[in-house]
């Protein structure tokens, strides 16, 4: 069945302002943009479901309605909580009844920008910063933690959802002029913060550590002995620790470094000196590398990980597989001991 | 361990929900801090659900449906992280790594369903040029359920098995691996991270990576401030950002002005 969409409406009078209810029920279904989701036409199933209480109010005309549907139904996507900016936006453009190819134009224009900037706010901002606090706070057994974070991204997403409703609908077409006359820069500002809480992420949360320890011979360590004695004979017994040896190997009356004999007030005789006892030392490779930059490893691997994201177009899944096996290869030569904080 | 069919219809329940609101209705339920706790809720281990809710929480910021991407799936893989710590008392690094084959699996349920509903949008096609409201409405719902019920079923079957033949598989693996996977576990997070750098680094914006970078590592010194860190951080992030803008705009608006001929950019 060959259906073509038409260039205008049969019914040109302007419909009546839509009320607060219906805005406030496209604001709720608005949530359930991505319903339908699929990769041919992505959002819009969702996007017509969203939209279609108002597109009832203003197309009384059932021709005019099948109309609308049918080019509201074409391929949409933007991002899921700015998308009642869009929805406003168009709503308004249908209930003056704007010439169809005006209306989708506008839709395409304003779906666009607002990706990058939602991801911006949201997935790079909002959540990292309120994930990252409350899963601390789980992972040290507070309970509160997942309901601080629903709170705080439901007020958020909720608040934005009906802010950009009511502002686009009332600003009309002249909202995209508005947005988009800065989007190069807000867009450009917003990645600075993300991509600085990023660099701040890999050092507050990068907790990998290596265990490689390298022998590096061994020293002589000091230990300082003290004991007591009752009598002379049994200093003597000390003797060999007690003093110097000259040239020949024999004993002289010279104390030997941190050696001594003192007589105790009850007669006893108070016998300190050193013994020396061999021990293997290691080179600590963690303390090297934490006393040239602390964090260097966790900042080098998602270094790696990026170019090998961006320059040799690996896929996400790939990447998780090199981590997978080098985290199994190092355990197997005991390379990490504590990962996690 | 011996699980009543009370809960097992609970956990099916749960992910069903939590499955649909991955990407629609709030899109926060499904975040792995919140289904740990009500795992851990309805499996009687509260606090295990919330160490590794948290745990598997930290592992997947940035690793966002940024741009219609399809991360390892944080839903399929917080449930099971949790059902696995609670049912085979794994450390919850170890249930965190466990999980990711599931989460994967979980991302090939994802594609296949977007994958099914493309042809259903002829069928979309038609109710609309019918102006048929209730038949896009039924197709948006039926999307969502079908979404669900294959999460349900996963979940649900790995559930069942895993508390059956789970632990006998855990006795056999060995130490090396368990403490590898723990290790690649707490790396996968930084997978997370340079996605983020893909879609945000251009070229002119390293300094500021270095520069998050760098002041964290110095923040972090102070045991006092590490909680409080991110906060502090996002403050001054938002300054060099926000100043940015005003430059750029700037910039912008005098390039204008001069191009006509004014003289009041004031510089």
């Amino acid at each position: 069945m060959a259906y073509n969409i038409p260039e205008t409406y049969k019914d040109l009078t302007p419909a009546e302002q839509l009320d607060d209810k219906t805005l406030n029920k496209m604001v709720w279904r608005s949530l359930f943009l991505q319903a339908s989701f699929n990769y041919e036409r992505m959002q819009s199933g969702g996007w017509l479901y969203g939209i279609l209480p108002g597109l009832k109010k203003i197309h009384k005309d059932k021709d005019d309605l099948a109309a609308s549907m049918s080019h509201n139904l074409e391929f949409f996507n933007t991002h899921p909580f700015l998308v009642t900016f869009v929805m406003g936006i168009v709503l308004s453009m249908e209930q003056n009844k704007a010439d169809i190819p005006t209306i989708r134009a506008v839709r395409v224009a304003a779906m666009g920008p607002l990706g990058g900037i939602g991801d911006a706010l949201f997935w790079f901002t909002l959540v990292p910063i309120t994930a990252g606090i409350t899963s601390n706070m789980a992972i040290n057994g507070n309970i509160a933690a997942p309901f601080i974070f629903l709170l705080i991204f439901n007020i958020a997403q909720f608040a934005v959802r009906i802010f950009l409703m009511k502002w686009s609908y009332k600003l009309g077409t002249n909202a995209i002029g508005i947005l988009t006359e800065n989007a190069k820069e807000f867009t450009r500002a917003a990645s600075i913060l993300g991509i600085f809480v990023v660099g701040a992420l890999i050092s507050v949360y990068g907790a990998t550590k290596l265990d490689v320890q390298i022998p590096n011979g061994t020293t002589n360590e000091v230990r300082q002995v003290t004991t007591i004695v009752a009598s002379e004979q049994d200093v003597s017994k000390y003797d060999e620790f007690l003093y110097k040896t000259n040239d020949d190997g024999a004993l002289t009356d010279e104390f030997q470094d941190g050696a001594g004999v003192t007589v105790l007030d009850s007669g006893d005789y108070e016998v300190i000196f050193n013994q020396y006892q061999e021990k293997e030392v290691f080179v600590d490779i963690q303390e090297i590398l934490d006393g040239i930059l602390p964090q260097a490893i966790p900042l080098m691997i998602t270094v790696m990980l990026y170019f090998l994201l961006t320059k040799r177009g690996w896929t996400p899944l790939k990447c998780i597989g090199l981590i997978l096996v080098i985290g199994l290869i190092g355990s197997g030569f005991g390379v990490w001991p504590s990962i996690w904080p | 361990m011996d699980y009543s069919i009370l809960q097992v219809l609970l956990i099916f329940i749960v992910t069903f929900i939590v499955a649909i609101d991955q990407f629609s209705f709030l899109e926060s339920l499904y975040q792995p801090i919140v289904t740990g706790l009500v795992i851990g809720l309805i499996l009687g281990d509260v606090q295990t659900g919330l160490v590794v809710g948290g745990t598997y929480q930290l592992m997947t910021i940035g690793n966002m449906p940024v741009g219609g991407a399809q991360p390892p799936n944080a839903v399929i893989g917080g449930i099971m992280a949790t059902v696995l710590a609670i049912t085979l008392d794994l450390e919850p690094t170890a249930a965190v790594a466990t999980a990711i084959p599931f989460s994967i699996l979980g991302q090939y349920a994802v594609t296949l369903i977007f994958s099914l509903m493309s042809p259903m949008m002829t069928v979309a096609d038609n109710y609309a040029h019918e102006a048929n409201t209730k038949g896009i409405e039924r197709i948006n719902y039926l999307a969502m359920g079908l979404l669900g019920l294959i999460f349900g079923i996963i979940v649900t079957l790995f559930f069942i098995g895993g508390a059956a033949f789970g632990a006998q598989v855990v006795a056999v693996i060995p130490e090396w691996l368990m403490s590898g996977l723990g290790a690649a576990g707490g790396m996968m997070r930084y997978v997370g991270f340079a996605i983020l750098m893909k879609v945000m680094l251009s070229k002119d914006l390293w300094g500021f990576l270095l520069a998050g970078f760098g002041l964290a590592t110095i923040i972090m010194a102070s045991p006092a401030l590490s909680g409080p860190a991110l906060i502090i951080l996002a403050f001054i992030g938002f300054a060099i950002a926000y100043w940015d803008f005003q430059i750029q705009t700037k910039f912008k608006t005098s390039a204008v002005s001069s191009g006509e001929g004014g003289e009041e950019d004031g510089i």
